[in-house]
């Protein structure tokens, strides 16, 4: 059975995901040993900048300009709007090259060898539903269920799956829900027309739970611990980093907080982008 | 022995509960050969009498003719059940699924009381909004609302105490309940705990680790939500299909719904599809 890491990076002009995805390489080597693919829209400029050394395979992905919009904010004071070009998710499962394949954000930072275990599991599907905020202070509301009334909420940010037809109807059915999200929104009760994948994720679980509370998706060790994006990323050295976390009905105020070998969600990409670019140029 | 269920339906000035006593017997009916008995003195449609077993005058005359809830004839389901093992369900209730199991559970016991009920997404539901007296005065969590009993010495006893409570609700609740927390209403949960209490027999009439048997409880602050409405209905939406499968905010739903908002009737295609499915 092959395994490996899949990353997807498609850059919007205002974010640059493949260096994302070259820096989140080198740190699944070192933690999870396992051979990492990549699917990218850029793929010359990947060659040209960073080298293709760090990849088992690399998947030209078509270019498209991104018809979501949204902001990306740099911490709680600034903020940017660009496309966020998200869709295609699904595909994953016919591009990925592996029998076993870990799909992970660019934004992840690994920095323990938990998610290793994946690959010994008998779960053939895993999903992230447990969620952590590092800051514990704010509402986590969002990330319990999709809206108010909704489905419970899973995290697309990190996926454990196996090839096998019931993973296959899976990511069809995430296909065609993202095809169909006007409607699909509407019926889950979702009141912006954004696409997110974690939406689309969590509504296909739940169908294939049957429509009800089910075990079809196993859950992925530990917890999806996450900085929000009016957080920022201030250091980071090996496996430990320090956030500034906004406080709690302070606009613009923080407080420091470290963390030691816990892989990170961390969404604001400006300030990961600004790490990167620092241990870049270190090595 | 027999077996059957049992509903009391009181129409008011406002409400029709005969005709939603109707509707639980069509929704029985469609996954159930379990035989359900009305208990009314209202008249019942010349469509709707097949569905029941029996229709059943109220007996030892009318206790609730001045009272908008009608909960003051409830201890006497005891008396009036044709059967020997009887589950009681309130009128705005839908059966969704075969219950022929649960009678086996229940079949343990001689009278059994819900204590744990769910929410629309099949969750166990938060229900301390609505039990604030229950909560004060460290009550048993029972919902008379669905329960069984069967005809023997102590169910008779339980029943015996309920018509003193509830014929005395005033004293009782006084007796067993902290003063800001007494309901200004006669509540037949309150009562029924209240007995539970005095008879010191919560371990032998419920199971608080059992899912089932249970019901959906669709009042509104008991669905897990951050925002609430005063209507279930305005926040979720209802579908059912033309073989009555049922689903409530895209959640299907199984087992027995408490749906409590008396337009449910009005506002949802469910009278006409179980008049389909039952050929009434």
């Amino acid at each position: 059975m092959s395994k490996g890491v899949f990353l997807i990076a498609r850059n919007n002009g205002y974010i640059d995901y493949v260096k994302q995805a070259v820096f989140l390489a080198k740190r699944i080597k070192r933690h999870l040993g396992v051979s990492v693919s990549i699917a990218t829209d850029s793929v010359d400029y990947l060659k040209d900048t960073y080298g293709t050394a760090d990849f088992d395979k690399i998947i030209q992905l078509e270019w498209t300009d991104g018809t979501n919009l949204r902001y990306f904010f740099d911490g709680s004071l600034f903020k940017k709007t660009a496309s966020f070009k998200n869709s295609n998710r699904a595909s994953v499962y016919d591009m990925s090259p592996y029998d076993e394949t870990l799909l992970m954000d660019t934004d992840y930072i690994i920095s323990n060898d938990l998610l290793k275990s994946c690959f010994d599991s008998k779960s053939d599907l895993m999903l992230y539903k447990r969620s952590d905020d590092i800051a514990k202070v704010r509402e986590e509301d969002e990330f319990k269920t999709i809206s108010n009334t909704s489905v419970d909420f899973y995290w697309a940010t990190v996926v454990f799956f196996r090839k096998n037809k019931t993973n296959e109807v899976f990511f069809n059915l995430i296909s065609h829900i993202e095809k169909e999200w006007n409607h699909y929104r509407r019926v889950y009760q979702i009141n912006s027309s954004l696409f997110r994948n974690d939406f689309a994720f969590s509504i296909a679980v739940h169908i294939m739970n049957g429509f009800q509370p089910g075990d079809f998706v196993q859950e992925l060790p530990g917890s999806m611990m996450y900085t929000i994006d009016k957080d920022l990323l201030w250091q980071l050295k090996d496996d430990n980093m320090m956030f500034l976390v906004e406080k709690k009905d302070y606009l613009g105020e923080y407080t420091a907080i470290q963390t030691s070998g816990q892989s990170i969600h961390v969404m604001n990409k400006t300030s990961l982008s600004r790490i990167i670019d620092e241990e870049f140029a270190n090595d | 022995m027999t077996k059957g269920i049992v509903v009391l339906a009181q129409n008011n000035e406002n409400d029709d509960y005969v005709e939603q006593a109707c509707l639980l017997a069509m929704s029985l009916k469609t996954h159930n050969t379990t035989p359900i008995s009305l208990i009314t003195n209202d008249n019942v449609p010349d469509e709707y009498i097949s569905l029941f077993d029996k229709i059943i005058p109220i007996p030892f005359g009318d206790n609730a003719n001045k009272s908008e809830w009608k909960v003051e004839n409830r201890w006497k389901l005891y008396y009036a059940s044709p059967y020997n093992e009887t589950i009681v369900m309130d009128t705005d209730m839908l059966v969704l699924q075969n219950i022929d199991t649960w009678w086996d559970f229940l079949s343990n016991y001689e009278m059994y009381f819900t204590s744990n009920v769910l929410n629309y997404k099949g969750k166990l539901a938060d229900t301390s909004y609505y039990r604030k007296t229950f909560i004060a005065n460290n009550l048993p969590n029972l919902f008379a609302g669905f329960h069984y009993f069967k005809k023997c010495e102590f169910a008779q006893e339980f029943y015996h105490w309920l018509e003193l409570v509830v014929n005395n609700w005033e004293t009782f609740y006084e007796q067993h309940l902290e003063g800001s927390s007494r309901p200004k209403h006669v509540s037949i949960d309150v009562c029924v705990a209240i007995v539970a209490k005095i008879l010191d027999c919560e371990p032998a009439i419920t199971n608080k680790i059992s899912k089932f048997p249970s019901f959906t409880h669709m009042k509104p602050y008991c669905q897990g939500w951050n925002e609430v409405q005063t209507s279930w209905q305005d926040q979720v939406g209802v579908y059912i299909s033309k073989d009555a499968n049922l689903k409530i905010g895209n959640y299907a739903q199984t087992g027995i719904l408490h749906y409590t908002e008396k337009d449910f009737i009005e506002k949802s295609p469910a009278l006409e599809r179980y008049r389909n499915l039952t050929n009434v």
